[in-house]
């Protein structure tokens, strides 16, 4: 696959996990956003949330075991982490297994506060009470040098396989473990949102008072859903922080939160498919406006280029809104097994031609 | 410890939040909408001063009426190009708000490209400043000339604005009930276009005194919505003296609270943001309805024995 991929390869799996780790953001926020009228636009917050649970799990355990006397910030100690990573294959693994887990674990916790005021606001001031949560977040990551290494950032978090030697080749495992991972949450969403809990969702956003009427306990469900879709977000920063090796608090800025929305808006509130495809074209843009992208095919331009990827973020953004405010693929009834309503009318045309 | 400095800082600070939460109160009272896309008034009216002082060999007062005029065409732009038809078509408050987020990002970056084309990233308005005296160890300066006339005048421009003429009974009327302003006649598309070129005009020229007071870059906007929100949700989100108040409070939370706990709980001045973001969420989740409805007046006079 390597030989037939050749140069090729940093372009594609970028790529590739770029639209992965988009792909479980925008899933989680459409869980909220999309199913349950949460509007979470401190997203990206509980995102970074796993990032430091990773990274600081990682390099502190590789810290301890290799007992290094280089400062735990400085460059030294994160090229020494690494070297150290590479020769323990076994504890890259399980140090990535293990942050995968503690990291979902965390961003559910972090998840239940967030249903706080999750539960206590709605519609636009729950966005705005969200996104400067997560601006709090930030800035306490930015200044405390115990998170993430203050400005700096924590960086030397060994990939999983780095122990790989071809460098080709490890970036294209993790790029499949990445795309795996993906594409479970994916089945796990669609399977979340095609379930009885799924229709309470819809339900509780169309019109929470009549749920509540019908017995079902709104509250809850919200709870449930910030605790489900903020640990997916912190899974999202988890595969984030071993794919650039490092953790930057600066990274987490509301910007992202709005493209992940974006895509969200884009594909179809509502509709896992929908927001896959939303997914792939932001990705795209996202990636092949790029500075890095442009140089290599040979266009160049006088101003910063990522400028337009943003202004065409924003326009997508207006667009959709203005004509097609449910998105590309609009939101379809629940399939369930009883009701499938093909069969349904099947079953009507054979009532009907029986009568006549 | 010496408090002039910070106490300085948080009048200036204060006077220009309160000018940019104004007009964020406004056009929330009157449209509903959490105008995230405030905050590019904010930067263009910065820019143009800036430019008119700089380049264009313009003097500071024309400079800054044409912020007022810039950032107030632009409010009208935005609200003509996707708020109102938005809202025709029946949009919840929180597409509105997503819709505005979109605004900005276009704005916002299409300031970036011109000012990356033009080499201005950052700017700032060169103005003669000179120290015309001493309070304690601030100097009092002619930029605190320009900021605090200019502020004081506008609020109370405004005031006899809602209070006495025509326009401003019936923008309160709006903000109050909108279909009932229509049925009653008022023509409410006109007097949105109004209300939008006096909201996004105060806070381009608050942009433009940000100019003179300190450096200006496309994101200068973005950085002081925060603390615009803050402002105006302190202040209740639609009370005209509560974002006065919400303003100067955020002003002297963000400079004097700062030192105070600078000084004695040693906390770094770069939590400064914090504070306003604190506020935020605390005004959401336990008193809505921020300063609005405190009696102060009420309060003195029946203190002072003299209740109506």
């Amino acid at each position: 696959m390597l030989e037939v991929l050749g140069g090729y390869t940093p372009l594609i799996t970028s790529f590739l996990v770029l639209f992965a780790i988009y792909l479980i953001m925008a899933l989680s926020l459409n869980l909220e956003y999309g199913y349950s009228g949460i509007p979470n636009f401190g997203h990206v917050f509980f995102m970074s949330v796993g990032a430091y649970v990773a990274g600081n799990l990682t390099a502190r355990e590789i810290y301890k075991l290799s007992r290094s006397t280089a400062d735990f910030c400085s460059g030294q100690g994160a090229s020494l982490r690494t070297s150290y990573a590479s020769q323990h294959p076994a504890l890259a693994v399980a140090l990535f297994i293990l942050s995968l887990l503690v990291g979902a674990l965390v961003g559910g916790i972090f998840g239940y506060l967030g249903s706080y005021p999750g539960l206590r606001l709605k519609e636009d001031f729950l966005a705005i009470t969200l996104i400067f949560i997560g601006e709090i977040g930030r800035i306490i990551a930015r200044n405390e040098r115990g998170i993430a290494c203050g400005l700096t950032g924590l960086t030397g978090i060994p990939n999983p396989f780095c122990w790989v030697d071809n460098v080709n080749l490890r970036s294209v495992l993790y790029t499949i473990v990445v795309l795996l991972m993906a594409a479970v949450i994916f089945i796990y969403v669609q399977r979340l949102t095609q379930s009885p809990f799924g229709r309470l969702l819809k339900a509780m956003r169309d019109n929470d008072l009549a749920a509540m009427v019908l017995g079902k306990e709104v509250p809850r469900a919200r709870g449930i859903v910030m605790v489900i879709g903020s640990a997916l977000a912190a899974v999202a920063g988890v595969l984030r922080t071993f794919y650039i090796q490092g953790v930057v608090a600066d990274d987490f800025i509301p910007l992202i939160t709005f493209i992940v929305l974006s895509m969200v808006i884009l594909g179809g509130v509502a509709n896992n498919l929908g927001v896959l495809v939303g997914t792939l074209v932001m990705t795209s843009i996202d990636h092949f406006l790029s500075p890095s992208f442009l140089s290599i095919i040979g266009f160049k331009v006088e101003f910063d280029i990522t400028y337009m990827k943003y202004i065409i973020t924003g326009v997508i953004m207006i667009l959709v809104l203005m004509f097609r405010p449910e998105g590309v693929f609009p939101e379809k009834p629940v399939k369930t097994p009883l009701l499938d309503l093909t069969k349904l009318k099947k079953w009507d045309v054979e009532e009907k031609l029986e009568l006549s | 410890m010496d408090l002039s400095v910070p106490l300085m800082n948080s009048l200036t600070l204060g006077c220009m939040y309160t000018m940019m939460a104004l007009g964020l109160t406004m056009s929330y009272s009157v449209t509903k909408i959490s105008n995230f896309a405030h905050a590019e008034l904010v930067t263009l009216g910065g820019y143009i001063t800036a430019l008119g002082v700089n380049y264009w060999g313009l003097g500071l007062p024309t400079s800054l009426a044409l912020s007022f005029v810039g950032s107030g065409l632009l409010a009208i732009l935005m609200d003509e190009l996707v708020y109102k038809p938005l809202i025709k078509r029946g949009s919840r408050p929180l597409f509105l708000l997503v819709a505005s987020i979109g605004v900005g990002l276009v704005v916002r970056y299409l300031i970036f490209i011109y000012a990356d084309l033009n080499g201005i990233i950052t700017i700032q308005a060169l103005t003669k400043v000179e120290v015309l005296g001493k309070i304690g160890r601030a100097a009092l300066t002619t930029v605190h000339l320009w900021v605090f006339p200019i502020s004081i005048v506008s609020v109370i421009l405004l005031h006899l604005m809602f209070h006495h003429t025509k326009p401003g009974k019936a923008l309160r009327a709006m903000a109050d009930n909108e279909d009932l302003a229509r049925v009653s006649g008022i023509r409410i598309y006109r007097l949105r276009r109004f209300m939008w070129i006096i909201a996004g005009g105060i806070t381009g020229i608050a942009g433009g005194l940000w100019a003179v007071y300190s450096i200006v870059t496309p994101e200068t906007g973005w950085m002081a919505l925060l603390r615009i929100f803050a402002a105006s949700i302190l202040g209740g989100l639609t009370s005209f003296w509560g974002t006065i108040a919400g303003g100067i409070i955020i002003g002297l939370a963000e400079n004097v609270g700062i030192s105070v706990m600078n000084e004695y709980f040693n906390v770094s001045t770069a939590y400064r943001p914090l504070i306003s973001f604190v506020i935020i969420v605390m005004v959401f989740l336990f008193r809505p309805s921020g300063l609005a409805g405190v009696d102060v007046v009420g309060w003195v006079k029946r203190r002072l024995g003299r209740e109506e």
